[in-house]
């Protein structure tokens, strides 16, 4: 068994919904609603899920750029959401996020080499002549020249600046990188170089990657195990083989066979969901998936399923299962 | 269903449609010919900035200022578009040839609407009362699967879901039974299990109309899908033309074999992504001779210096590239191992 790096209890995070003069909350956006899982040293855990089911709303809420709402995120051992600020300031340095967007994430006032070497400024980790030193290597090692570091985001490229987002988040030599959908904006020649180089350096520093991902394609290869979420709970857990030959839970299934497959024989039985995703304001009772399940029963819109281990490591919250 | 031994339903000649920048000329279609038959499916396949939405926007006639098309024809119906004035095209356009965009938000109107937006296509091309026109907008409404159709013909767009948009659109091309539908990365903007709903319903109802369709995607999943024939495209040209099967078992065109071989995919196991080094070239300076010179593994010195030709290495298949006996042996084994 390997070690947990990140252990995510029951973790909960709303967004208050104001209305009127006096900005009344009438009620609560339910992003993240009690959500668990642990992240292993070295691995990747794909999180994977529509848009709106509180992926992204997890990782910051770990990161604590948004503060959670209740709940334990323990990462090496102590708990992070009950830290003071300052604390939580210096235990960042471990945890990095890259983000998706190449364009809006980088400040396009900054020199290259500033945006990268910031978090070592912020930490005081090493002398000015150090660290440009450093950021060269760092701009070396994911593919862009260090000559180039003087430059602005501008004159980079849509993967080049991902590269550079990269670099920054390697800076602090952390144990943990967030991507949050940090292929999904690339173009399809480019993504395969990201996905190669974020592979490489896992290799290279032991990273432990919190892959978020809409693209089921992207977490089949990247990951090792892989977290599937819908409407702010996650609904199955299991190693990557496993969720994808064993798939139990029915949203999990239609996610897969509506994936588009570059293959003109690939058969499949496509499995259409009806109807959109309901809002989490206003989450169905019971499973939340059940008003677009093809297998719900009466149990189904009445109590939710609890996320339990069905079979070894492979973990599913839907009553089918239940029954035993 | 590819039937040859008819006439072509709309066909590109050598189409050249290029931006007059201050920075430059920008050829972002620049030689482009295609067929597209009756009840066919046409995909355009190409990364950002390859020209495959440009050439849409060329069909149809509504490039923007500085974006002229300079040379080529488009036979529709055997007519010549270029040479229609603009009355004349805007009796085509919506009527025969419909169009759905990418982003449903940015294309529909966001204070008139959804039931307006659709009825005034069909007040516009036929001649019926408003009361007529309602009617119908309620039947297309509920024929692309919009629940309450009723009820949503008095809603804006901003009140509907990405998914129902996007199937707003779709009633709204449909809505004077179009001969060519034209869809500009129509599921693009969508999840994954909406697009599954939207593609589900364009087939049905490319079927029961036997119209023609021209998608333009980069994702070659929706692509194996959905078209029939397939056009790789890159800097403006197109680099291989073949019918679906050839281009996913076949390819000859380095660029097609390296994007089948970049994408990370469901239906196998993938030790490494292929990769194609470089970037996109910048359009204001593209390479010497064969655009995709610089990123290609094949590459000779031929390919600097001359560019190659579009041309028939058998029946229905074109491919630029000067290298194709080379090419074809390590494609074979290339695909087979997955990378």
């Amino acid at each position: 068994m390997m070690d947990s790096l990140l252990k995510v209890d029951n973790l909960v995070k709303y967004f208050p919904i104001r209305k009127g003069i006096f900005r009344r909350t009438v009620g609560w956006v339910k992003a993240v609603d009690d959500v668990s899982f642990e992240v292993y040293e070295g691995e990747t855990l794909g999180l994977v899920g529509e848009s709106g089911c509180g992926k992204t709303t997890t990782a910051l809420t770990i990161l604590r750029l948004e503060e959670p709402t209740k709940g334990q995120v323990i990462f090496d051992g102590r708990d992070i959401v009950k830290m003071k600020k300052a604390d939580m300031r210096k235990e960042r340095k471990n945890m990095q996020i890259i983000f998706q967007d190449p364009y809006s994430s980088l400040d396009p006032r900054m020199k290259i080499k500033d945006i990268i070497a910031e978090g070592i400024l912020t930490h005081n980790l090493l002398n000015v002549r150090e660290r440009y030193k450093r950021v060269g290597e760092l701009l070396e090692k994911v593919g862009i020249p260090a000559e180039n570091m003087d430059s602005f985001p501008h004159e980079f490229s849509g993967g080049q600046r991902q590269r550079i987002g990269i670099a920054r988040a390697l800076a602090l030599e952390p144990k943990i990188i967030m991507c949050d959908e940090a292929v999904s904006a690339l173009d399809v020649s480019i993504r395969s170089q990201i996905i190669n180089l974020l592979k490489d350096l896992q290799k290279e520093f032991n990273l432990t990657y919190l892959f978020i991902a809409h693209d089921l394609s992207v977490i089949k290869y990247i990951s090792d195990r892989v977290v599937v979420m819908y409407l702010g709970k996650i609904v199955e857990i299991a190693d990557k083989k496993d969720l994808f030959t064993n798939t139990m839970h029915p949203y999990t299934q239609a996610l897969i066979s509506a994936v588009p497959v570059p293959n003109p024989d690939y058969k499949k039985e496509r499995i259409i969901l009806k109807g959109d995703v309901p809002s989490p304001a206003n989450p169905p009772k019971g499973c939340r998936f059940h008003p677009r399940c093809s297998k719900v029963m009466k149990i189904c819109s009445e109590i939710e399923p609890k996320l339990i281990e069905i079979k070894e490591k492979h973990f599913c919250a839907c009553h089918l299962y239940n029954e035993k | 269903m590819i039937i040859n031994n008819k006439e072509p339903l709309l066909e590109a000649k050598d189409l050249k449609t290029y931006f007059f920048t201050e920075n430059g000329i920008v050829k972002a279609v620049d030689g482009v010919g295609f067929k597209v038959y009756q009840g066919e499916v046409l995909g355009l396949v190409g990364e950002s900035g390859c020209g495959k939405s440009v050439t849409a926007f060329s069909i149809i006639r509504l490039l923007d200022y500085p974006g002229k098309t300079v040379e080529g024809e488009i036979l529709f119906k055997g007519e010549n578009l270029l040479r229609k004035t603009d009355a004349e095209m805007r009796k085509i356009r919506g009527k025969d040839i419909a169009t759905i965009f990418q982003e449903p938000m940015t294309a529909l109107n966001p204070v008139l609407t959804v039931g307006f937006q659709i009825s005034e296509a069909l007040l516009m091309h036929f001649k019926i009362s408003k009361d007529e026109a309602i009617k119908k907008t309620i039947e297309l409404l509920e024929k692309v699967g919009i629940p309450m159709p009723e009820q949503r013909i008095n809603e804006y767009p901003h009140q509907l879901s990405g998914g129902m948009r996007q199937r707003a659109m779709i009633a709204m091309a449909m809505s004077c039974d179009p001969i060519l539908l034209i869809a500009d990365e129509p599921t693009t903007a969508l999840d994954v299990t909406i697009q599954a709903q939207i593609l589900d319903l364009m087939s049905t109802l490319l079927r029961e109309f036997n119209g023609s369709l021209i998608m333009i995607t980069h994702d070659l999943g929706v692509i194996a899908e959905i078209a029939d024939r397939i056009a790789i495209m890159y800097a403006g040209k197109i680099v291989e033309y073949a019918n679906k099967r050839t281009i996913f078992y076949n390819p000859l065109h380095p660029y097609t074999f390296a994007l089948l071989t970049s994408i990370p995919r469901l239906d196998m196991e993938m030790k490494r992504l292929n990769v194609i080094p470089g970037i996109v070239p910048n359009p204001l300076h593209f390479p010497e001779g064969c655009k995709f010179n610089p990123r290609c593994r094949f590459m000779t010195d031929r390919c600097k210096e001359e560019e190659p030709q579009l041309i028939k290495v058998e029946e229905g298949h074109l491919v630029r590239c000067w290298n194709i006996d080379k090419v074809a042996p390590e494609v074979k084994k290339g695909l087979l191992v997955g990378v």
